[in-house]
């Protein structure tokens, strides 16, 4: 009950309507895909558990139940009883426990790697000169491979041994270890009887290559896997670790910093400027403008004051604020993005769910054949059944069957994420391939959705390039997104002194004697005594000037741009054989120029959320299969619509709850690699599930009618295994071409000499 | 005579293996080579 008690005291039970909870969960000794059915399956079993789902690359359980029915305690028992461990999910624990497990792996590798070769060592004398070798030696050297065997299978191949043990024992049902433990136990209690009898069959040879296969196949997987879990965890959203709380405010505030954690609704806290929000709430002192882009996908900072609603996880941008929490943790609108992306993660996709059902079927039909061919062979010639048995059960592989699809998929969801997509839920991949028509927005997908400096319109006559400069140096020290766009444009920005910002207005400032001011037209006109209209841009335009106190020296454009990828995008689109158009809310005429610009001929203007939604359903009418991908906001309804829908934008898009796919960033180039990834990933997956079906209908048939010796049989399997893996790897290789922005791998600190 | 020495051999070979990773020599496979190109500007 203390782990129960921990857990829900750090938000990690979730509270649900209708009196249900959810759990997130830390599994301990996954190894095999079978592994999350299984414990899927056992806990679907349970009383009062209502769904549970196991993520393969993360090991995350995710659990929900009734809060009436069962607890987080019974919970953990029951994944206990299976013979798995569960804790609490936290990320620290994770690494910890990836480390110990692939530890013990290499150690059982590398003896059962160690083992094989000397073992085959003492089995060549007598494959190759037969009986030429004298019975003393021979006997001597079948002890030595006896001694070395014992290791090999009582330390090496224990996970077979108790994998197969639990599922009989507890599941009534053999699971992917059951063939492999049996082949393994009869192989060789059949050999060291031989050995202790001085004479019958031998197979320490193909037992202890069997088992150094079959890890060493195990190993890489499991690094595979690793590789794509740790990106996964790397991209999910952070909130902050602290928080400075505010005792007895407003009277006598006294400043303390807590976990941000042990913060409770009703809490007073001071947010520091440039300081992230650490939970949901409401402004109760101050003015600041704050970003939430990684939120709502606003990139333009909001300035908020008094009764303002903030949200966990957006950035204080100029000045302290002092808030009062609503919600924390996992209550917050962060903590329930973190939770989505979390859950898409743990759903198994519907090939590999299909896959696995048609495994565990295999396993009871393999069992089968292989007792009847030991029977029929007992009767034809009793020497050959056993070694007929152990090759029939040796050399099947449901592991290639049940492994095709999440190798690949775990692979490719990897070399995915490194390039910022990520996918929301499960089957997008598999829909992603089938794609024939893409719908694009145009606000904030083909274009960046961000604020650029447009075009300086020099009005005195002087140069543009001084104006510019003038501009950056009076806006030097501002987090301001039109600062930040000036400051990027020009490389040779002077000083200014005396700077003083008025918010809302603009900034002023000194520059070698000569006073300036930067912001609206009427603003930047009263320093030289005039009055002046505002100026009005074109739509989504932010119009600046700049003044010094005799007359205007320029005027500068923001705003909006296409996105620097976007043609290439478009073309790689088209040459991937894909109907393109565009959609958009805007006017017409931007419309069309961004359409053009990018060379695309179907584009609708003026398109309302629901004009969206009927042109993508119109699209499906005729067969087509849609992506759509939109920024998020008012596309809602053709996101839903689509096929898969995907979500471009900066880090934003992990609000857009209707999206099935997330690419994070800039570059559009991603959004066509998801596309052309997940077609590669699918053809592999369907030549992988291909490649194990012809495999175990050759072997099997090969192997009942005595034409595989079990080293031979022990040889198929692993390399069935590792080319079904090896096959699936090359889709994390799936040049990136540019370097990472997050490096996949960290690199520990060295530490000093 | 070399087949008994063979298997005391393989289990020397298997101890010293058990001793490089309980002392962390295979903790990161990966790390170390990218170090390798790693700017350091402490030194």
């Amino acid at each position: 009950m203390r782990i129960a008690d921990a857990a829900a005291a750090a938000g990690l039970v979730t509270p649900l309507p209708g009196g249900r909870r959810e759990v997130a969960l830390l599994l301990e000794g996954i190894r095999c895909a079978a592994c999350t059915w299984l414990i899927e399956t056992w806990l679907a079993r349970q009383p009062g558990v209502r769904e549970a789902s196991v993520n393969f690359a993360t090991r995350r359980a995710c659990v929900r139940f009734a809060e009436h029915e069962t607890d987080l305690a019974t919970i953990l028992r029951a994944i206990g009883v299976i013979g798995y461990r569960a804790h609490p999910y936290d990320r620290q624990r994770r690494e910890t426990l990836v480390r110990r497990e692939s530890l013990a792996l290499l150690r059982r590798m590398a003896l059962a790697l160690l083992g094989m070769m000397q073992v085959m060592m003492f089995a060549a004398p007598a494959y190759l000169s037969g009986d030429g070798v004298d019975a003393a030696s021979r006997s001597l050297m079948n002890w030595a491979s006896l001694i070395i065997t014992v290791p090999v299978v009582f330390y090496s191949a224990t996970p077979f041994l108790a994998g197969a043990w639990r599922d009989i024992r507890r599941l009534h049902r053999p699971g992917m270890d059951v063939p492999i433990a049996l082949g393994i136990v009869a192989a060789f209690a059949a050999s060291a009887w031989s050995t202790i009898r001085g004479a019958g069959p031998l197979y320490f040879d193909s037992v202890t290559m069997f088992v150094a296969l079959v890890l060493a196949a195990r190993w890489l997987e499991l690094r595979l896997r690793e590789k794509a879990g740790d990106v996964l965890e790397a991209n999910t959203p952070d909130m902050p670790a602290t928080a400075e709380r505010l005792a007895g405010y407003p009277q006598a505030p006294v400043s303390t910093t807590v976990a941000a954690h042990d913060l409770a609704p009703g809490d007073i806290v001071r947010i520091a400027a440039g300081a992230t929000v650490p939970a949901d709430g409401e402004v109760v002192e101050g003015r600041s403008s704050v970003e939430e882009a990684l939120l709502t996908g606003e990139s333009w900072p909001l300035t908020k004051a008094a009764h303002d609603r903030l949200m966990a996880g957006s950035v204080n941008r100029e000045s302290p604020l002092v808030m009062r929490v609503s919600r924390t943790g996992a209550a917050t609108t962060l903590g329930a993005i973190g939770r989505l992306v979390e859950q898409a993660a743990a759903e198994r996709p519907r090939i590999a769910r299909l896959a696995d059902r048609a495994a565990s079927l295999f396993v009871a039909v393999l069992l089968a054949i292989a007792a009847i061919a030991a029977l029929a062979w007992w009767r034809i010639e009793p020497d050959r059944a056993l070694a007929i048995a152990v090759a029939i059960l040796v050399v099947s592989c449901p592991c290639a069957l049940s492994l095709a699809t999440p190798a690949a998929m775990a692979s490719a969801a990897g070399a995915l994420a490194r390039r910022g997509v990520l996918f929301v839920r499960a089957d997008a991949m598999e829909a992603l391939s089938r794609v024939t028509h893409v719908v694009l927005d145009k606000t904030g997908t083909l274009t960046t959705g961000r604020v650029r400096l447009l075009d300086v319109e020099s009005v005195a006559g002087v140069d543009r390039d001084r104006c510019l400069s003038l501009a950056a140096a009076l806006e030097q020290g501002s987090t301001h997104p039109i600062a930040r766009a000036l400051v990027a444009s020009t490389t040779n920005a002077c000083t200014a002194g005396q700077v003083v910002a008025l918010q809302g207005f603009g900034v002023e400032g000194t520059i070698d004697g000569e006073r300036y001011r930067l912001g609206c037209v009427a603003w930047v006109a009263a320093l030289r005594g005039e009055e002046a209209a505002e100026a009005r841009g074109d739509a989504g335009q932010i119009v600046v000037a700049l003044g010094d106190t005799r007359r205007q020296l320029a005027i500068l454009r923001f705003g909006d741009r296409l996105r620097d990828s976007a043609p290439r995008f478009v073309a790689a689109l088209r040459d991937a054989g894909l109907q393109v158009a565009i959609l958009s809310g805007d006017r017409a005429a931007n419309v069309a120029s961004a359409a053009t610009a990018v060379g695309v001929a179907d584009w609708r203007a003026d398109a309302t959320p629901e004009d969206k939604r009927s042109f993508v359903a119109a699209l499906q009418r005729r067969g087509g299969v849609v992506a759509m991908i939109g920024d998020g906001i008012n596309d809602a309804p053709s996101l839903a619509r689509a096929d898969v829908s995907i979500a471009q934008g900066e880090a934003a898009a992990f609000t857009q709850w209707n999206a099935d796919v997330i690419v994070v960033g800039d570059d559009l180039g991603a959004a066509a690699f998801a596309l052309a990834a997940a077609r590669r990933t699918f053809r592999l997956i369907r030549q992988n599930l291909g490649w194990a079906l012809v495999y175990n209908l050759l072997a099997i048939p090969l192997a009942a009618t005595g034409h595989l010796s079990p080293l031979l049989a022990a040889a198929g399997m692993s390399a069935s295994s590792l080319i079904v893996v090896a096959n699936a790897w090359r889709l994390s290789r799936l040049a990136p071409s540019r370097p990472p922005a997050r490096a996949p791998f960290s690199i520990a600190p060295t530490p000093a000499p | 005579m070399l087949v008994p020495l063979s298997v005391v051999l393989v289990f020397a070979i298997g101890a010293c293996f058990w001793w490089a990773t309980a002392h962390g020599q295979f903790d990161d496979l990966e790390g170390p080579a990218h170090r390798v190109v790693a700017d350091d500007d402490a030194h």
